[in-house]
């Protein structure tokens, strides 16, 4: 009985890394596709310039995606995030223009997104089956409350202006440089965002525990491990790596603007979906999510390219996701699952 | 038996809407009347018709489980409107028949469509739906690269919104009869079974898939409804405005007392979530905040979605309790 439970266990294990591998050759083989695509029908396809932009654009998603990989994993969705990142947006500069130095208020944006998240994993805990809603509710009051802050006594809502300090602008920018190389370093920190990550998730307790949280909370509990402990931090790490990617965005555009976040919502979905990790819980990684970033941000380079518009470009992100979907995340047929 | 099954247990998801509804009511009397009076109350009906026949699309869908809460009804709706205006207005097919017909058909089409990926491809809802939305977004403006366009002259007047007894609120309460209806089918209480428990239905006889279907079928038939009281509001076709309502829906729905889970939800309860919506708009319009306005009334939104979350879980808490 136990050999044969030992078994079942053993055989859904390994289901499962057999399907994330799936998920992992089907991304790169995706990636190579696009990348020969983009050659043929895209003139400078293959450039340093081209190779560039997709990155740095890539970086920001990439950060972004974190958040909502770590909540994936257990099984929630943190739709805050892109409130979160329009708020840091605006927050920054506005702490700028008090006098605050800079790294001080680099600090303060990124502590007070990580409290939001916080609250917002603390609150969608209490009520799992709203836990969607709740981190929506989180995000409208936060980006509410930062956009009062902002615009009192200015005539300008949702507009911030200010100036961006030349660190992070090239940081940040097109055109920003690393070492004297022709790479802004928000790919570096991105890079190394991601080596950190892959490896804290599968070397430390913390990162195990969202995979045994995600997996099965009853074997969790036995296990010892908090599950609102997990809950409430990955929540907190995704209100803390939005805030950042809001403080980045404005070195990439130079303006302080609340909508900024805005295409962060579906985006980031999409990453942590293209990517391979389940929805539902237990399966999955950062790694895949990073191959899912660039995937969506290579076939929106290349639909560029072609000269779609935004609206087709959109229209094609979404057919493919369901394919792409289909290939490695079926869920069994309902017999299958009693 | 009867009384803690029957009406109390309805009663009891409805309590935190009731009274939200009653506290809001109360603040537009005292703060502004104009709403109590034939020209504030046809007008209410006009802008909060859309929200409540949107919220009522996703409470079919929503409460038949599997967390499917349908994110691409906004921009569904937003695609019945254009192709209203872009294809059929514009061709002259403009008979309120042939209207009704395609607004109907459309939305019931695009929700088989739906219904049949989740079901034979079996990817998760919430993906399917989450790349309609991207679908449907982007053939929006496709189809209409602008708002623009008019809307057939026999529904021009009903946007105007100066008496109660508009076309509008025949065709929000013809939603809410026809929801009558279902509930006295065998349909509806598949639909609670399969919502409550999938897979406790499927071994108990219950022909899950058809259930899902049918939910989503309804929810299209209430999306066409949405998509024609939309119309009627702007008068022309506006292909980015319906996104917008995917959220508006959702938050409705849950202030309404549903739960995203499955299995709890109702349209009394959805239509009490999008009047409330509604209000709360209504009444920090009638403040003057200036330029934060906007930005008073999404936190607002926040700040009651988050508080009456709670209250209901204080309320389930206290119910296990017994």
């Amino acid at each position: 009985m136990t050999s044969l439970a030992t078994e079942q266990t053993m055989s859904q294990i390994t289901g499962r890394s057999v399907k994330l591998q799936r998920s992992i050759v089907i991304g790169f083989g995706l990636l190579a596709a696009l990348l020969v695509l983009g050659t043929i029908l895209v003139p400078g396809f293959i450039s340093p310039r081209n190779a560039r932009s997709i990155l740095l654009l890539a970086a920001f998603l990439g950060l972004a995606s974190l958040g909502q990989t770590l909540c994936a994993m257990v099984g929630a969705l943190d739709l805050s995030i892109p409130y979160v990142i329009g708020g840091a947006n605006i927050l920054f500069p506005s702490l700028l223009v008090t006098g605050m130095p800079a790294w001080l208020a680099v600090i303060v944006v990124v502590l007070l997104g990580a409290a939001i998240g916080l609250a917002n994993g603390f609150l969608s805990f209490k009520l799992q089956g709203q836990a969607l809603i709740m981190s929506l509710g989180v995000g409208f009051a936060f980006v509410g409350a930062v956009q009062l802050y902002t615009s009192i006594g200015s005539d300008y809502g949702g507009t911030v202006f200010a100036p961006v300090p030349d660190w992070l602008r090239n940081i940040a920018a097109f055109n920003g440089k690393t070492f004297g190389l022709p790479l802004p370093p928000v790919v570096l920190v991105w890079l190394l965002v991601a080596l950190v990550t892959i490896w804290a998730l599968y070397n430390t307790w913390f990162g195990r525990s969202i995979y045994a949280v995600g997996g099965s909370r009853t074997a969790a509990a036995r296990l010892g491990i908090s599950e609102t402990k997990v809950w409430t931090s990955i929540h907190g790490i995704s209100g803390a790596m939005s805030a950042l990617t809001g403080v980045l965005l404005l070195g990439f555009s130079g303006g302080g603007f609340v909508g900024v976040g805005d295409p962060y919502l579906f985006t980031t979905v999409a990453a942590v979906v293209i990517g391979g990790t389940s929805l539902l819980g237990g399966a999955g990684g950062y790694g895949a999510t990073v191959l899912g970033v660039l995937v969506l941000t290579i076939l929106t380079s290349l639909l560029v390219g072609l000269g779609l518009s935004f609206a087709a470009q959109q229209a094609i992100v979404g057919l493919l996701i369901v394919p792409m979907v289909a290939v490695y995340a079926r869920t069994p047929h309902i017999r299958n699952q009693i | 038996m009867s009384q803690r099954f029957g009406f109390p247990a309805l009663d009891r998801s409805l309590t935190v809407p009731l009274v939200l509804f009653a506290v809001l009511l109360v603040a537009a009397a005292v703060l502004s009347p104009r709403l109590f009076t034939a020209t504030g109350m046809g007008g209410a009906i006009i802008v909060a018709a859309p929200l409540i026949l949107t919220t009522l699309a996703l409470t079919p869908i929503v409460m038949a489980g599997r967390g499917s809460v349908d994110l691409s009804v906004g921009p569904l709706m937003g695609f019945v409107n254009v192709t209203l205006i872009g294809w059929l207005s514009a061709r002259g097919y403009t008979s309120p028949l042939a209207v009704i017909c395609w607004v109907v058909a459309i939305g019931a089409l695009y929700q088989l469509l739906q219904a049949l990926i989740i079901i034979y491809v079996r990817v998760a809802p919430i993906i399917v739906t989450l790349s309609s939305f991207l679908v449907l977004s982007g053939l929006n403006l496709m189809v209409m690269s602008r708002p623009g366009g008019v809307a057939p002259d026999w529904m021009m007047t009903w946007g105007a919104g100066t008496t109660i007894l508009s076309p509008v609120l025949i065709i929000v309460l013809a939603a809410l009869a026809l929801w009558a209806v279902m509930r006295r089918t065998t349909f509806y209480s598949h639909l609670r079974m399969t919502g409550a428990d999938e897979r406790m239905a499927y071994t108990s006889g219950v022909k899950a898939d058809t259930v899902r279907i049918c939910a989503h079928l309804l929810g299209g038939v209430f999306v066409g409804l949405a998509a024609l009281s939309y119309t009627a509001l702007i008068s022309s076709g506006d292909p980015t405005q319906g996104s917008s309502y995917t959220l508006q829906a959702v938050t409705a729905l849950v202030l309404g007392g549903a739960n995203l889970a499955g299995g709890r939800g109702g349209a009394l309860g959805s239509t009490l979530g999008a009047l409330n919506m509604f209000l709360i708009s209504y009444l920090l319009s009638a403040f003057s905040f200036g330029s934060v306005t906007g930005f008073v009334t999404q936190m607002a939104f926040g700040l009651i979605l988050v508080a009456s979350l709670l209250v209901n879980v204080f309320m389930t808490a206290r119910r296990t309790a017994f």
